[in-house]
């Protein structure tokens, strides 16, 4: 079972009217892998994502979780199965404090019912403890424990980049999905971020899955990387073998550089 | 004022001077609104304020059950404006859950209070005999209190009903949907006199059994408190909304902190979001939607034994908007903010308007000339269409618009509570 | 039973386009500023009630001055949709601009605004005319040349009947074919084939009901029927071209679809918005108008119903779309009719003409489930 692969994705298409998004795409990731996807801007990566998480829903193709078909399904059903994401554009519930947002992630793994709410059995008060200890130990984990009772509208851009991905580590996944998560970080930020993804597939086993642009952080993290290029997937390989495409060249810079860098 | 709030004794000690100064203002004078008005300043000072908790205990007992009863029996206006006020605080903390908490724009809420009302209304009154077989209607008012229960259940489904195609609906429309079934469930009350007479239509129903009171009767007299059973019905339903009210409020604080209130407002704040972190979209809303219906089915339920009478008149769409502008007034998803704004715009409604149109009646009655020298103006010449109690709507209005430009997180804003490791005992 | 059903058919219908040019026209309000703004804008209804109110003022006051009927008329159309575009313009300047010029994440917020403004404006116009008169229910003068009424040829009639029945064979072929894919697991049958399908049985019908549909219907029409549709069609004619034909039209387009990039090309979003609050509000004061010429007694309450249905037909042709709202008041129009007249019939007066109220929400529901772009009109994707 855990030799086959945590996520695959068969021949996904989706339009938009006359415009296809995401074009015949196949993926294979294997479990406790770092994998990336990049591509030029408008490539559709962003799309992928929301079909993978299920907020779009396929025209063409199928996709598995964990050995699992959901293609289709509620993106709330899926995240319960233990597939977590973080946004591109920060999406966090503002006017809540930071561990709250952490604690709504928790909200499939607390057994509490709602009569169990209204009476403050035994039960919620266990449950309740459970859920707050365990977000502050990830808020603790991703360096944000001293910001626990801030409201998240209030936390700088680098923090809300964290708790976002804190958020996201509440729900256990078994998968885990940045959108391109050092974007508008500085270097300093953005290397610590990259030894914190490192960390959380080594201290989790949690198989990670991004999107992003700064190549740095992609090539030095990722063991594989897929290139998508107007909804199509033109390429995947380890980060040498990308690099060293004329294609990924080609699709970033245009035809005239790409052949301007192999002469 | 900065000093004042550094200073907890001091501003204890003036908290509660200007509640004693009231209350004996208000019971000197039962009959005039401002003091009434200053009393209810005090105890909502007193509440909100940082000052010690025995002091809010205090100041807050007693004024609600010593210095209003006192003073409502000399003026049992102030009776039915606490009890009406009570009811309405009911609503609004259930439509905050709804509005507040999740975000669901309902504008057909009246729907459910009618729905409470009915259910009442017709089991405890003669009018189950037009329908059911078995003619030993009305049910004796002991059965009030399994009826308010049974009120809630079916409110809440009601709720479910209603909300099961209206909440899968995106965002704006849902406004429009439920506004529009509130009118349904109006207009189903209207009609439903044939072809079987379910709700009396637009006659309505009366008399309704009230719950007995003789216990009360006899628990006051061990007081020293001899009073007619008219006399003692006032201070019954004035103490019975009181407990409702302290019971809802507890509801509404523990679904706030429990992972129900957390997956709400994070519906409210991003959807998508929200699904991402595993919260299922539509059982989430309903349940919402459900638990607001069934705060509203009991406060119908009350009203009915209260008023003796309901018709499909109490339960229009001006209902539903003026719950609507006490949870904006007070501050949407915020507790206290729901329960002042019910205050606010029950006194506003059923005092402050009526008696300015009073005021401007005896104007014009006595004929009085307003002279500024270089204008005067005989009231005898003042419009009857100007009577201000007429005008609730503009008056709504005008509070949402104001409320949305200047401050839409409303007077008392929503604050999340600090969650604090709490060692279990 | 049925005999009198066919035979009323073609007159409720003729009844209900009229009503359904009407609600085309304060659909179309709806519509521009939801495309637009996306706002519903709870307050078009008593902007469409001020045109009315205003209307039945100007008939008032020069009935004495202006003899003709019909110059009065024009008269109180350009006074009931001036005013109306003026209180709309007014709307959106002091309740809905403040909100975008803050920039709200809260969508509550201007949908609150909208129904604020709507309750603020019912007794506004209720003091403005209850200061004035003394009483705030108005009622349009009756004119002899406008109640005239005209006989209609029977083959209109017939046509009619004809029509409808094949509509309604085609939407029962429709459902067999689907109940048929559903269960049987059958190919879906052709458009075609549904069609044909349809006009047989309409013919057989026809047939069996000759002596209904071919004796005397007895269609009649009234002056101020006739003006009603003669007004909205050049309205709906006018806007059309005003839209696909002007340099305003194709900035109000741009906008619609993106106010950022229509910015960047020069267009002032704001002016824009303003305009189209123009168009919808002079629409709507002018459906007042008609509405009133149709029904007598307005008041300052008068919105609120004719609103909400509009708003379903709105939706029904799919919000946003100009040429849905237009077709889906129509449709609506002609349901309500059908269903009001015929439930009251049915029911031998039991479920009264209130019921008809409910249809009309009742087909808000069922469309926003399961059709939720429209008869016509595309889904568009969310943005993430």
């Amino acid at each position: 079972m855990s030799e086959a692969p945590i996520l695959e994705v068969e021949n996904v298409t989706k339009t938009f009217g006359g415009l296809v998004a995401v074009n015949d795409v196949s993926l294979k990731i294997p479990r406790r892998m770092i994998f990336a996807v990049i591509g030029p801007n408008g490539a559709g990566k962003t799309t992928f994502f929301n079909l993978i998480t299920g907020i779009y829903k396929p025209d063409k193709g199928r996709i598995l979780f964990d050995g699992e078909e959901i293609t289709g399904k509620d993106p709330a059903w899926i995240a319960a199965r233990g597939m977590a994401r973080t946004f591109q554009n920060i999406r966090l519930f503002g006017s809540m404090t930071a561990v709250e947002n952490v604690m709504v992630a928790r909200h499939v793994h607390t057994k509490t019912s709602y009569a169990d709410a209204l009476l403050h059995t035994p039960r919620y008060h266990r449950e309740e403890k459970k859920a707050l200890e365990r977000s502050m130990e990830l808020l603790e984990y991703m360096q944000l424990s001293h910001r626990a009772h801030e409201l998240a509208k209030n936390l700088p851009y680098g923090e809300q980049r964290r708790l976002e991905i804190a958020r996201a580590l509440a729900l256990e996944p078994k998968l885990l999905l940045l959108d391109e998560p050092a974007a508008g970080m500085n270097p300093q930020e953005t290397e610590d971020l990259q030894k914190r993804i490192v960390g959380i597939r080594d201290d989790l086993g949690v198989t990670i899955l991004l999107i992003e642009h700064d190549m740095q952080l992609v090539m030095s993290i990722s063991e594989r990387i897929a290139v998508l290029d107007y909804g199509k997937k033109i390429l995947e390989g380890t980060p040498e073998e990308v690099q060293n495409d004329p294609r990924v060249i080609e699709a970033y810079l245009g035809r005239g550089a790409a052949e301007g860098a192999s002469s | 004022m900065k000093k004042l709030r550094e200073n907890p004794l001091l501003l204890s000690a003036v908290i509660a001077i200007v509640a004693l100064v009231a209350s004996f203002w208000l019971l000197n004078n039962p009959r005039s609104t401002l003091p009434f008005l200053l009393t209810l300043g005090a105890l909502l000072a007193a509440l909100l304020q940082p000052i010690p908790k025995w002091l809010k205990v205090l100041i807050g007992g007693a004024i609600l059950l010593l210095v209003i009863p006192a003073a409502g029996f000399k003026n049992s206006f102030l009776f039915e404006l606490g009890i009406q006020t009570g009811i309405y605080a009911a609503m609004a903390l259930g439509l905050n859950v709804v509005v507040g908490l999740a975000g669901l724009l309902d504008l057909g809420y009246a729907a459910f209070f009618a729905v409470g009302a009915y259910t009442w209304a017709i089991f405890g009154s003669p009018q189950a005999n037009e329908f059911m077989p078995w003619k030993i209607f009305p049910l004796p008012g002991e059965y009030f209190y399994l009826f308010m229960l049974i009120a809630v259940v079916v409110a809440a489904i009601t709720g479910v009903v209603i909300g099961s195609p209206a909440l899968r609906l995106k965002g704006d429309y849902l406004a429009i949907v439920t506004l529009g079934l509130g009118e349904v469930v109006r207009v189903l009350a209207n009609n439903l006199d044939q072809p079987i007479n379910f709700t009396n239509g637009p006659q309505g129903i009366t008399p309704i059994q009230r719950p007995p009171i003789d216990w009360f009767i006899a628990l006051l007299e061990k007081f020293g408190l001899q009073l007619s059973r008219a006399e003692a019905y006032p201070l019954f339903f004035y103490l019975l909304v009181l407990v409702i009210i302290g019971i809802v409020t507890l509801v509404n604080i523990r679904l706030d902190r429990s992972r129900f209130g957390r997956a709400w407002i994070a519906i409210r704040e991003d959807e998508t979001a929200a699904r991402a972190m595993g919260i299922p979209l539509f059982p989430t809303k309903l349940l919402a939607f459900a638990t607001g219906a069934s705060f509203s089915g009991a406060m119908g339920a009350l009203f009915a034994a209260k008023q003796l009478y309901v018709s499909p008149e109490s339960f229009t769409l001006i209902q539903s908007i003026m719950i609507l502008v006490m949870v904006i007034l007070g501050g949407m998803g915020s507790i206290p903010g729901a329960i002042l704004g019910a205050a606010t715009v029950t006194i506003l409604n059923v005092d402050l308007l009526k008696s300015a149109s009073d005021y401007l009646n005896d104007l014009r009655n006595a004929g009085f000339t307003l002279d500024l020298g270089f204008f005067k103006y005989n009231f005898a010449n003042l419009p009857n269409q100007l009577e201000p109690a007429k005008y609730e709507r503009m008056v709504f209005g005008l509070i949402m618009i104001l409320m949305m430009i200047y401050r839409p997180e409303g007077i008392i804003p929503e604050r999340r509570h600090v969650l604090e490791m709490k060692e279990e005992s | 039973m049925l005999e009198i059903l066919i035979q009323l058919l073609p007159s409720v219908l003729l009844e209900g386009l009229i009503l359904g040019f009407v609600y085309a026209m304060i659909a179309l309000g709806y519509t521009m500023v939801y495309g637009v703004l996306e706002l519903i804008n709870f307050a078009h209804s008593e902007i469409f009630m001020a045109g009315a109110v205003a209307g039945a003022e100007t008939f008032i006051l020069l009935k004495g001055v202006i003899a003709n009927p019909f110059l009065l008329l024009a008269l109180a159309l350009l006074i009931g949709g001036t005013v109306a575009a003026v209180v709309a313009i007014l709307v959106e300047r002091l309740a809905y601009r403040p909100l975008r010029k803050r920039g709200t994440t809260n969508r509550l917020v201007p949908l609150i605004t909208a129904i604020g403004v709507s309750f603020f404006l019912q007794d506004l116009v209720r003091l403005i005319e209850g200061l004035w008169h003394n009483a705030f229910y108005r009622r349009y003068p009756s004119f002899a040349v406008f109640e005239a009424t005209y006989n209609l040829p029977n083959w209109i009639g017939v046509i009619t009947i004809a029509l409808t029945v094949w509509v309604g064979f085609w939407v029962l072929a429709y459902f067999g074919d689907w109940l048929l894919r559903r269960f049987k697991n059958r190919a879906p049958a052709k458009g075609r084939t549904l069609s044909l399908v349809a006009a047989g049985l309409t013919l057989v019908f026809l047939f069996l009901y000759r002596h209904v549909v071919f004796a005397d219907l007895g269609m009649t029409i009234q002056m101020k029927s006739i003006l009603v549709i003669v007004v909205s069609l050049a309205m709906l004619y006018g806007l059309n071209w005003l839209v696909h034909k002007t340099k305003l039209g194709i900035a109000i387009r741009a906008v619609a679809q993106d106010a950022q990039t229509a910015s960047l090309m020069g267009i002032d979003p704001d002016v824009i918005v303003s305009r189209t609050f123009l168009i919808g509000g002079f629409l709507g004061g002018v459906a007042g108008v008609l509405f009133g010429l149709l029904y007598t007694l307005v008041h300052p309450y008068v919105g609120f119903i004719p609103g909400i249905k509009a708003f379903t037909a709105a939706v029904l042709g799919g919000i946003g779309n100009i040429t849905g709202a237009a077709v889906g008041g129509l449709v609506l129009g002609m349901l309500e009719m059908l269903g009001g007249t015929y439930l009251t019939f049915l029911t031998n007066g039991a479920m009264g003409t209130e019921y008809k109220d409910i249809l009309a929400f009742m087909i808000l529901i069922f469309i926003l489930l399961f059709r939720p772009q429209g008869i016509i009109g595309q889904q568009l994707g969310e943005k993430v």
